[in-house]
């Protein structure tokens, strides 16, 4: 089978969120001997970006968006033993996400890091209700570039205020990259407290998260 | 009814699964093939639907879906499940007459039906949006009191600081808002010359089950209402049913409070009509409410004002005020902030869409409730007066006032004003809104009656 063709595959099996289409399409690829980066970049990324500027009308939603995910994923499994030494591809950078302490609220959260994770990133999401104690341990243990807090009630932000004291405080402010966001917080907010990225929608927040770690 | 107990057995003892796997592969694709079966379609043409077979297909729905799914135990990582037999059961031993509130404040909630002259219950004030200290706590629950002749009962603020202090969940900075708003609000109340009005969403501050319980215990009564809270979507935690068993044994009243989130896991309008009429279901059968609080809202917009949200609650309150006896709210946030046009539109068009749709009303957040300080007496002034003033309507005529309004602001709220603070609208020592705003006020009220809403006053 053409290569273009197999491309086709995968860009159509993210659309259509087919996940068993996607691993077909991307053991064919490798069975044709094809180059994985290209069948990533031609295929299933495009794939993505149909589905996310689809979300971003409103004519998908989250469900479709983590089921294209998948599919996303599954083929990656199959593609990225094959990736070529050298030509390896590389995660645009680590996160580590959470919902701050005393917060149980998830589905923004799971948005963004959604979207990190499409979007190249290596994301650690650590769930809910997590302490600002396992935030930072877990930055450092897996090396992180990026910190992204979420909060959605005006009682549990303060913690976003309370990580970046405690980085300050233990010499490691400048090893991280801070992002915020959630429904009370703001650009102001993010200014009061010594934020580096706000998050004012999950795309805005991603899109900033690449600006950074571009310059970085 | 399933009693209490059985539901903790069933959340200990129910199906094995991780919440996504629950999320994805028994709630998504469920309510997908309900959506489906059923012929639930969106109609943005009809914000304020006048489908009577529409409505009754996503009740009908609602209950298959709710059967089928259950309700997800974060604690236990089970689900707790309800026969359609059981189902049908709790609906028809809900709670019909839950009473709130004392002596002349003392009323009976009742359920009402589409297009119904029954007045609607108001429960107004701030929905939870937070005020920066004690002092201005205590001032709009005064002001509240003195202001809002049509509330029913009162949605108290969040404290955000206390003695000074930022206030964080779990911590003991908590429990002392919670003891403070308690104590603070039914002193404001009763100094507003309201000593019985209930506080309908118990302690706002309050994040966790030990603050809430405690801080009860220095003001709240049985007849107050306390505010318990599903999950999106569809779940429940150890916390909630804390609170749940706390209440039962109180003698108290949990109002339910559900919202399911337009563009998450329900997916769209329709997805979201149905999930709302099971959580109906769940407010009656899990969570043993005296009454459902709703208020589906939208994943990027943060306010139930859209068009689409619009109709998910027109089609669902109709699905509901047919079919069940059990009283509901729907709680409405609006994007823009006070002594904006476009909060009066939106507040408007939202409770327009409630009431002549069987709801009654909370209202609400305004600057969708994340703005510290940002909402004032006059916001849930104007949502009663505009409930009252559609009594009886028919849904037609509702449908053509909400459009109207909707071209007024729907494609602002992306960018909405957040609007003016309590301290620049209001005269604190007068206890009036000022002169500026009063004369806004009337304004938008002429402009409403020109519309079509009947004024009481």
């Amino acid at each position: 089978m053409k290569k273009e063709e197999i491309f086709k595959a995968l860009f159509e099996a993210v659309v259509e969120m087919d996940e068993e289409k996607g691993k077909d399409a991307a053991q064919l690829l490798v069975k044709e001997n094809y180059n994985p980066l290209e069948g990533i970049e031609n295929g299933l990324s495009k794939g993505m970006k149909v589905i996310g500027d689809k979300f971003n009308q409103f004519e998908m939603f989250l469900p479709d968006l983590m089921m294209a995910a998948k599919v996303f994923d599954s083929a990656m499994t199959i593609l990225k033993p094959h990736i070529a030494a050298g030509s390896e591809l590389a995660p645009k950078g680590k996160v580590v996400i959470g919902t701050v302490k005393g917060d149980i609220h998830q589905i923004g959260k799971d948005l963004v890091a959604l979207l990190l994770e499409t979007g190249g990133f290596e994301v650690h999401n650590l769930g809910q209700d997590v302490s600002t104690f396992t935030f930072i341990e877990e930055a450092g243990r897996v090396r992180a570039d990026i910190i992204a807090l979420s909060s959605l009630l005006t009682t549990t932000m303060v913690a976003q205020k309370e990580l970046i004291d405690t980085l300050k405080e233990i010499g490691e402010r400048e090893r991280y990259i801070v992002m915020i966001g959630g429904a009370p917080t703001s650009q102001k907010w993010a200014d009061e407290i010594g934020a580096d990225i706000y998050g004012e929608n999950a795309e805005k927040g991603v899109s900033l998260a690449l600006e950074f770690m571009s310059k970085k | 009814m399933v009693h209490f107990l059985e539901i903790m057995d069933r959340a200990l003892e129910g199906r094995f699964t991780s919440a996504n796997d629950f999320d994805l592969s028994i709630f998504v694709p469920k309510l997908r093939e309900v959506v489906k079966k059923y012929g639930i379609k969106y109609d943005p043409e009809n914000p304020l639907s006048c489908d009577d077979d529409l409505a009754d297909r996503v009740f009908k729905a609602g209950i298959e879906l709710f059967a089928e799914v259950g309700v997800y135990c974060v604690d236990t990582k089970r689900i707790i499940k309800f026969t359609e037999e059981e189902i049908l059961e709790g609906l028809a031993e809900a709670p019909r007459y839950p009473v709130f509130g004392e002596g002349n404040d003392a009323k009976v909630l009742v359920a009402r039906k589409p297009e119904s002259e029954v007045e609607p219950w108001c429960f107004l004030g701030s929905g939870g949006a937070a005020v920066s200290n004690e002092r201005l706590f205590e001032s709009i629950l005064e002001n509240y009191a003195l202001f809002l002749p049509l509330a029913n009962s009162i949605t108290a603020p969040t404290i955000k600081e206390i003695e000074g202090r930022v206030v964080r969940t779990r911590s003991p900075l908590e429990i002392l808002a919670s003891i403070r708003s308690s104590i603070l609000a039914r002193e404001a109340l009763r100094n507003g010359g309201r000593a019985g009005l209930p506080i309908m969403n118990s302690i706002a501050s309050a994040g966790s089950d030990t603050a809430k319980i405690a801080g009860s215990q220095f003001g709240l009564r049985p007849t107050d209402g306390w505010l318990i809270g599903t999950m999106a979507e569809m779940k429940v935690n150890f916390e909630r049913l804390n609170e749940i068993t706390y209440v039962m044994n109180l003698g108290g009243h949990v109002v339910a409070e559900t919202a399911p989130i337009l563009g998450g896991y329900c997916g769209g309008p329709e997805g979201v009509a149905v999930a709302n009429v099971a959580y109906h279901l769940i407010s009656i059968l899990l969570m043993k409410g005296s009454c459902q609080l709703t208020f589906p809202i939208h994943l990027h917009y943060g306010c139930t004002s859209t068009r689409d949200v619009l109709w998910a609650n027109s089609v669902s309150g109709q699905a509901i005020s047919r079919n069940s006896h059990f009283p509901f709210f729907i709680l409405n946030y609006v994007a823009a902030g006070p002594m904006t046009e476009m909060c009066f539109y939106e507040t408007a068009a939202t409770v327009i869409n409630a009431v002549i749709s069987g709801g009654s009303i909370e209202f609400g957040g305004v600057a969708k409730a994340v703005e510290v300080d940002h909402f004032t007496p006059m916001e849930p002034r104007w949502a009663s007066e505009v409930a009252h003033g559609v009594l009886g309507m028919s849904r037609s005529q509702g449908n053509e006032i909400v459009k109207k309004l909707l071209a007024r602001y729907e494609d602002d709220i992306p960018k909405a004003p957040k609007g003016k603070t309590y301290e620049q609208c209001w005269d604190m020592k007068a206890k009036q809104p000022i002169r500026e705003y009063r004369q806004f006020y009337q304004k938008i009220k002429a402009e409403l009656a020109e519309l079509g809403v009947r004024f009481k006053y």
